[in-house]
C-alpha cells in the first residue's frame, strides 16, 4: 500500500484551505457536502488508501478550498485514516497545511468530541467549531451556553443542524472573519515531566534522524510509540530508549504514561465544560429502548437476517432489469452501428465487440453499485451499520475479519465490484485488505450460469434434481471454505500490519435524509465509471483484439471450403449455392458459426488456448474448455458465447440452451490417450465448475482491487486465485484417476 | 474485587482502575473515554458472546472481550 496515487491536482496559489475535522458521527459529511454541493474531487492520499475529499466552498467574496478530512476520536495515529489528519494538520509529506480548522462537534457528546479539538490546539493553527446537531441535544435535555463556550476555547462558536441545512450561513460568515482576523485555541498546560519528556524526545529524535518535531509532534510520539513521526529513524531501539526515559520520568511524577494524555485533557475539558453545558436530569437516550430489540439474541439476529436478505436480494434479483435494460441498450447501439461499417469489418468489430461491448461491461455493474451504496447510505446514515458489525463480529474475529466485513462479503455473493468498494466502510486498514482479498471468492452470481450448464447437462439427467440442486447450493459455499482459511493463514503469517482494536461507538439512531444518501450514491457511481471504468473498458478492448487477431482471411476460405464440401454430401451444389446466398437460411448460419469457430481457434487467444492446453491436461480439460477458460478471464460469464463459438453453435446460446448440453454430452476426445472417451466425465465437469468458484476471472475485480489497493494486491491476488483453481481442479482429476479408474 | 471488564455480567457497574497494557494502546483506550476513575456499565453481550457492549461517560461502546481484558476495574453496587 504504499504506492503513490495522487491524483490531486496542484491547489490554485493562494486561494485559502479551510479543512473540517471531527469525530466520526458528527455529521460532518454532511455538513461538507451541504457546503460544496457537488464542486468536488475525491481522490487518494499519497502513498496511502484514504479518501481525500475536496471541494470549492463558494463565500460571495471568495472562494476557499474546504477539505474533509477523515472522521478521529483523537490523533493517535493508529489507523491510516488518522495518519492522514496528523499528516494534513502538521503540513507533512507534501500536503498543504490548512489555514483554517473548522472543528465539526456533536453537541450530544460534547466533552469526547472537544478531546481531538484538546489535541489540536497544540498545533497553533487557527480554529472555529461548529457545534452539530443541536436539535438532537435540545432533545436530549442538553443546553449548552454557546457565548460561554466561545469565549472559554477563545474562538468562535456557530451552530448547525447539517442534516436540515441550518445555520450554514452563520457558518460561512464565520469562516471568512475567521480568514480574515484567525484566532487560536489555547494550549493545555502540561505538568513538567511531560513538557521534559517532550524535549527530551525532540533532542533526541532529531540527533537520530527523524528531523525537526514540534512540541505538538514530540507528544504524538511520547503517547504512540507508532507515530508515523519516528518514521524517519531508522535505529528504533534508539527511539525505545528515550521513550523508556521520558516514560520512566511520568511514572515518577505519580501518572500513568498510557492515560495520563487523556486524564490530562479530560481535566482540562472538565473546568473549560464547567458551568457551560447543563443536562436537564438524566440524559434521555432515543436508542435505548430500540437497542433492546435490535441487538436482542433472537428478535436481534432475525431483524438482522430480513435486513441482509432484503439487501442482498436486491442485489441479485432486483438490479436484474435495470441490468437488462443497459444489456439491451448495448446490443441496440450494437446493431445500430453495425451496418454503417460493412466495410470495413475490422473497424466495426473494435467498435462494436471491443468498444461498445466494454462500455456496455462497465455499466453493467452501475445498478448493483448504485443499489448497495443506497443500502450502505441508510445502513450507517441510521446507525444500524453499528449493530449489524456488533452481531456479527465473532462470526470474522476468528480470521482476522471483524463485523464490517459482513456486508461486503455478502454483497460479493452478488458481484464482488460493489463488494470491494463497499470495504471504505472498514476502518482497520487490515480487516480492509483481508475483505477485498476475500471478496472475490464468494461466488458472485456471473458464475451460475456456468454452474446451471454444467450441472443441467452432467449432473441432472444422472443423479436426479434434489442431487442437482444440493450440488449447486454446496458450489456457493467452495469459495467461502477456501476465503476463510485462506483469511486465517494471511492474517497469522503474512500480513505484518499491527491489529487494530475492534471498537465501536454506537451512535444514536437517526432520520436518514434523501440528500445524504444520493449524494453517497452519485459519489460511488461516478467514481466507479471514471477510475475503475476506463481500467475495464482498456481490459475488454485488449481481450477482443486477441479474440480478433490475427485476421487472415484464408481462415475463412479453408473453413468455407470444408464446410461446402462436407455439405456436398447431402445437398446438390446449387442447393448449397443458393442456400449460402440467403443469410437467412439454415445452411448460411451453419456456416457463419463454422466461420466463428475457426477464426477463434486460428487467434491469438485460441493459438496460446492450444498451446498452454498441457497446463490444464492434468485436470483433464481438452483445448476447447482451455480456451473457453482462458477468455473468461475478462469476465467469466462469457465461457457460455464462447463455448456456443467454438462448438459451431454461435455466440448467441445461454446456459439452458438444449443444442449446447447436446454437444457437450456427445464431446469426445478426437485422439490422444483417451481417444474416442468422453471429454466431459463427471471428475472434468466438477473440476471446471471448481476452477470457476475459485479462479479470479474477472478483469474488472482486478481493476478495482487494483484502484482500492494497489497493482501488487491485484496481481498477487489474480495469481493465487488462478494457482488454487487449477490445483484443486486438478486434484479433483486426478483423485478420481488414482482411485476410482475403472 | 479486583477484575478486568471482559469478566463482568451483564448489568453490572465498575470503576475503572487501570489499563493493563503498552503505553500505545492504553492511551487508544483512554482517548475513547476509558479513564481511570470512571465508571463503566457492561450493557449487553452479541449473540455470539462477544463482543460486548459497554456504557461510559453516557456513550455506548461495542468492544471484543480481547481488548475488554486490557481494563482493570473495580466492580461496584448500582
Amino acid at each position: 500500500m504504499n504506492e503513490p496515487v495522487n491524483q490531486t491536482p496542484k491547489l490554485r496559489q493562494g486561494r485559502p484551505l479551510v479543512a473540517l475535522v471531527g469525530n466520526p458521527n458528527t455529521g460532518k459529511s454532511t455538513l461538507f457536502n451541504r457546503l460544496t454541493g457537488l464542486r468536488q474531487h475525491i481522490a487518494n492520499y499519497p502513498g496511502i488508501t484514504v479518501e481525500k475529499k475536496s471541494g470549492l466552498l463558494r463565500l460571495g467574496s471568495m472562494d476557499v478550498d474546504l477539505l474533509d478530512l477523515p472522521g478521529c476520536y483523537s490523533l493517535t495515529a493508529v489507523s491510516n485514516d488518522e495518519r492522514v489528519v496528523m499528516d494534513v494538520l502538521g503540513g507533512r509529506r507534501g500536503l498543504q497545511k490548512p489555514d483554517l480548522l473548522v472543528f465539526v462537534l456533536d453537541a450530544t457528546n460534547l466533552k469526547r468530541n472537544l478531546l481531538l479539538v484538546s489535541q489540536c490546539a497544540e498545533l497553533g493553527i487557527p480554529a472555529l467549531i461548529a457545534l452539530n446537531q443541536c436539535d438532537a441535544a435540545k432533545r436530549n435535555g442538553i443546553r449548552i451556553h454557546v457565548d460561554l463556550l466561545a469565549q472559554r476555547l477563545g474562538v468562535p462558536v456557530v451552530e448547525t443542524i447539517a442534516t436540515r441545512g441550518n445555520g450554514l450561513e452563520d457558518l460561512k460568515k464565520a469562516i471568512v472573519s475567521a480568514l480574515d482576523a484567525p484566532s487560536v485555541l489555547p494550549k493545555i498546560h502540561w505538568p513538567e515531566c511531560i513538557t521534559h519528556g517532550c524535549g527530551l524526545l525532540r533532542a533526541g529524535l532529531q540527533s537520530a534522524g527523524s528531523g525537526e518535531l514540534s512540541q505538538a509532534e514530540a507528544l504524538r510520539v511520547l503517547f504512540d510509540s507508532d507515530s508515523v513521526f519516528t518514521c524517519g529513524v531508522s535505529d528504533k531501539t534508539c527511539v525505545r530508549k528515550l521513550l523508556d526515559t521520558a516514560h520512566k520520568e511520568i511514572r515518577e511524577s505519580g501518572l500513568n504514561p498510557g492515560s495520563a494524555e487523556a486524564v490530562i485533557h479530560y481535566r482540562h475539558l472538565e473546568s473549560l465544560l464547567d458551568g457551560v453545558v447543563e443536562a436537564s436530569g438524566p440524559i434521555a437516550r432515543s436508542h435505548d429502548s430500540i437497542d433492546a430489540l435490535l441487538l436482542n439474541r433472537v428478535w436481534g439476529t432475525l431483524i438482522f437476517l430480513g435486513v441482509m436478505y432484503v439487501v442482498f436480494q436486491s442485489l441479485y434479483s432486483w438490479a436484474g432489469p435495470l441490468m437488462d435494460l443497459i444489456d439491451a441498450g448495448t446490443s441496440g447501439a450494437q446493431d445500430f452501428i453495425r451496418p454503417f461499417l460493412t466495410t470495413t469489418p475490422a473497424l466495426q468489430s473494435l467498435l462494436c465487440d471491443g468498444i461498445i461491448a466494454g462500455v456496455g461491461g462497465v455499466l453493467i455493474f452501475l445498478p448493483q453499485i448504485l443499489i448497495l451504496f443506497f443500502f450502505i447510505a441508510l445502513l450507517e446514515d441510521t446507525g444500524y451499520m453499528a449493530r449489524a458489525a456488533f452481531l456479527v463480529d465473532k462470526l470474522f474475529s476468528w480470521c482476522g475479519l471483524n463485523g464490517r466485513s459482513f456486508v461486503p462479503l455478502l454483497s460479493s455473493y452478488a458481484c464482488a465490484i460493489p463488494g470491494v468498494m463497499a470495504t471504505r466502510t472498514l476502518s482497520d486498514p487490515k480487516a480492509r485488505l483481508t475483505t477485498i482479498l476475500m471478496a472475490p471468492f464468494m461466488s458472485c452470481s456471473a458464475r451460475l450460469p456456468v454452474y446451471i450448464l454444467l450441472i443441467g447437462t452432467f449432473i441432472e439427467p444422472l443423479y436426479g434434481p434434489m442431487v442437482a440442486g444440493a450440488v449447486l447450493f454446496a458450489m456457493h459455499f467452495v469459495g467461502l471454505a477456501m476465503a476463510l482459511p485462506l483469511a486465517w493463514v494471511l492474517n497469522r503469517f503474512f500480513l505484518k500490519i499491527k491489529p487494530q482494536p475492534f471498537i465501536l461507538e454506537m451512535p444514536d439512531y437517526r432520520v436518514p435524509t434523501l440528500r445524504n444518501i444520493f449524494h453517497r450514491m452519485w459519489e460511488r457511481g461516478r467514481e466507479f465509471v471514471l477510475r475503475a471504468g476506463t481500467v475495464i473498458l482498456a481490459f475488454s478492448i485488449l481481450i477482443w483484439s486477441l479474440l480478433y487477431f490475427p485476421r487472415n482471411p484464408e481462415v475463412e476460405k479453408k473453413a468455407t471450403e470444408s464446410f461446402v464440401a462436407k455439405a456436398a454430401a447431402n445437398h446438390s451444389p446449387e442447393e448449397i449455392q443458393s442456400a449460402l446466398a440467403n443469410p437467412e437460411s439454415e445452411l448460411a448460419t451453419a456456416l457463419t458459426h463454422q466461420i466463428d469457430s475457426a477464426y477463434i481457434e486460428q487467434s491469438y487467444l485460441g493459438r496460446f488456448g492450444k498451446a498452454v492446453q498441457p497446463v490444464f491436461a492434468p485436470a483433464g480439460f481438452d483445448w476447447k474448455i482451455t480456451v473457453g477458460v482462458l477468455s473468461s478471464f475478462p469476465a467469466r460469464e462469457v465461457i457460455i458465447a464462447t463455448m456456443g463459438i467454438i462448438y459451431n453453435l454461435g455466440a448467441d446460446v445461454d446456459e439452458g440452451s438444449d443444442d449446447l448440453r447436446a454437444v457437450l454430452q456427445k464431446e469426445k476426445w478426437p485422439s490422444g490417450p483417451h481417444a474416442g472417451e468422453p471429454v466431459y466425465t463427471l471428475p472434468v465437469v466438477l473440476g471446471i465448475m471448481v476452477f470457476f468458484a475459485l479462479c479470479m476471472q474477472c478483469g474488472a475485480t482486478v481493476a478495482i482491487i487494483a484502484r482500492e489497493l494497489n497493482w501488487r494486491w491485484a496481481a498477487l491476488s489474480f495469481f493465487v486465485m488462478t494457482t488454487l483453481a487449477w490445483l484443486s481442479a486438478v486434484l479433483i482429476y486426478q483423485v478420481d484417476r488414482l482411485f476410482f479408474f475403472q | 474485587m479486583k477484575r478486568t471488564l471482559d469478566s463482568l455480567p451483564v448489568g453490572s457497574s465498575a470503576r475503572i482502575e487501570e489499563i493493563l497494557s503498552d503505553c500505545d494502546r492504553a492511551n487508544r483506550m483512554a482517548t475513547l473515554g476509558f479513564i481511570p476513575g470512571r465508571k463503566v456499565k457492561v450493557t449487553r453481550f452479541a449473540p455470539l458472546g462477544d463482543p460486548i457492549s459497554v456504557e461510559v461517560e453516557g456513550q455506548e461502546i461495542s468492544l471484543r472481550r480481547a481488548e475488554a481484558r486490557i481494563i482493570q476495574v473495580h466492580q461496584i453496587a448500582e
